[in-house]
């Protein structure tokens, strides 16, 4: 946990040093969260829910300061919701972006914010946009955000392809957010996600005992305990040559 | 209105000001506010005060500003010359001074403050009718 910056942080605030992660495919987004809520090295909270609801199909994952994250998003969701009965229509998630990058960037001073805003609408499709912690405004077609994303960037670089389809898509969030569950301390419990498409949005839940497992080492322990018994057995295999008699 | 997003007040050091006391001329008012003090003046970083006191403030004019962003300069423009028209009171500054209008276009006419249950009117009867009508218009 000492990679996060903790002059941004007020001593024992509570922190979602986290795993955070959205991915665009053809007809919709996956955005995917770990579950876990630090303050220090207590889990204040370990079945957080980290995708944040900004509009109908528009969502956001929180990472940083639960307290930032939190006010911010409601600033949000407050805004699109006046946005939406004023104009008559559901806005854009690049609108929604834009809101959230002008409070982050704004009030950088104040805050210890990391979001991704990712959704789906009408004008532009599925859209991804990265809101790091200065307060920048990035579109990609995958974005990973957290303490635990720092793990998995290779992993990430590795394996998307473009043109995926929802089940690749949402295999893809699984692995990247269970590897980096194992190596983040401040990342764990179980993974939420959420596939937002034209129709609907659907909720995953993965609890921690079914998450996908990796190469966890083998019990080395036990055969070093072996090798001397072994050993011994060839030195008394072996025929002396000279005996004493 | 102030175009920024700020959520929080910001903490910034104030110096010393006369603006309270000042009589017309613009100089400290010693007549009616007592002998000129540099303790009075220097306005130390309040803190918690200053932030609780501009907090609501601080709240509307994030709202504001965020109309005026997403909608266009006329959107706040229009509240704020709404609330301006509401706040016209013609009537001399007497005690009890509730204006329901203004309440329900700032949105806190159903809310019970602390302010409306305890501690009434902070000055009592206007005993200077004239300044708090000079102030009022401000000659």
């Amino acid at each position: 946990m000492d990679h996060i910056d903790m002059n941004r942080l007020k001593q024992g605030e509570i922190n979602l040093g986290t795993s955070i992660m959205a991915v665009q495919f053809e007809g919709g987004v996956v955005i995917g969260a770990d579950s876990r809520t630090t303050s220090g090295s207590y889990i204040a909270n370990r079945v957080t829910d980290k995708l944040t609801f900004l509009h109908d199909r528009i969502y956001c994952c929180r990472s940083g300061s639960a307290a930032d994250t939190q006010a911010i998003a409601d600033i949000g969701h407050y805004s699109l919701q006046m946005q939406t009965q004023v104009i008559g229509a559901a806005p854009t998630v690049l609108t929604a972006a834009a809101i959230m990058e002008k409070m982050c960037y704004q009030n950088k001073d104040q805050l210890s914010a990391g979001i991704i805003v990712a959704g789906w609408d009408k004008k532009n499709g599925p859209s991804v946009y990265n809101i790091p912690l200065g307060g920048g405004l990035f579109r990609q077609p995958w974005a990973i955000g957290g303490s635990g994303s720092t793990y998995v960037y290779g992993y990430c670089d590795a394996t998307y392809q473009e043109g995926w389809g929802k089940d690749e898509t949402v295999n893809f969030v699984k692995n990247t957010l269970a590897l980096a569950m194992s190596r983040d301390g401040s990342s764990g419990g179980c993974i939420r996600m959420c596939v937002i498409t034209e129709d609907g949005v659907e909720r995953m839940f993965i609890p921690g005992d079914q998450l996908p497992r990796f190469w966890e080492g083998k019990e080395i322990l036990s055969d070093v305990t072996k090798k001397p018994l072994a050993a011994i057995a060839a030195v008394m295999d072996v025929a002396p040559m000279a005996v004493e008699v | 209105m102030d175009p920024s997003f700020r959520i929080v007040p910001a903490s910034a050091p104030k110096s010393a000001s006369v603006a309270e006391t000042s009589n017309s001329l613009g100089l400290h008012d010693t007549l009616r506010y007592g002998p000129r003090t540099i303790a009075t003046e220097i306005k130390t970083e309040g803190g918690l005060k200053d932030r609780l006191h501009s907090w609501e403030e601080t709240q509307d004019n994030m709202k504001l500003t965020m109309l005026r962003n997403t909608q266009g300069l006329h959107a706040p423009m229009r509240m704020l010359m709404e609330r301006k028209l509401v706040s016209a009171n013609p009537h001399m500054p007497i005690l009890p001074q509730t204006n329901l209008q203004l309440d329900i276009l700032m949105g806190r006419d159903e809310a019970v403050e602390t302010s409306d249950v305890f501690l009434g009117p902070l000055n009592g009867p206007p005993l200077d009718i004239r300044h708090d009508m000079e102030k009022k218009h401000r000659i």
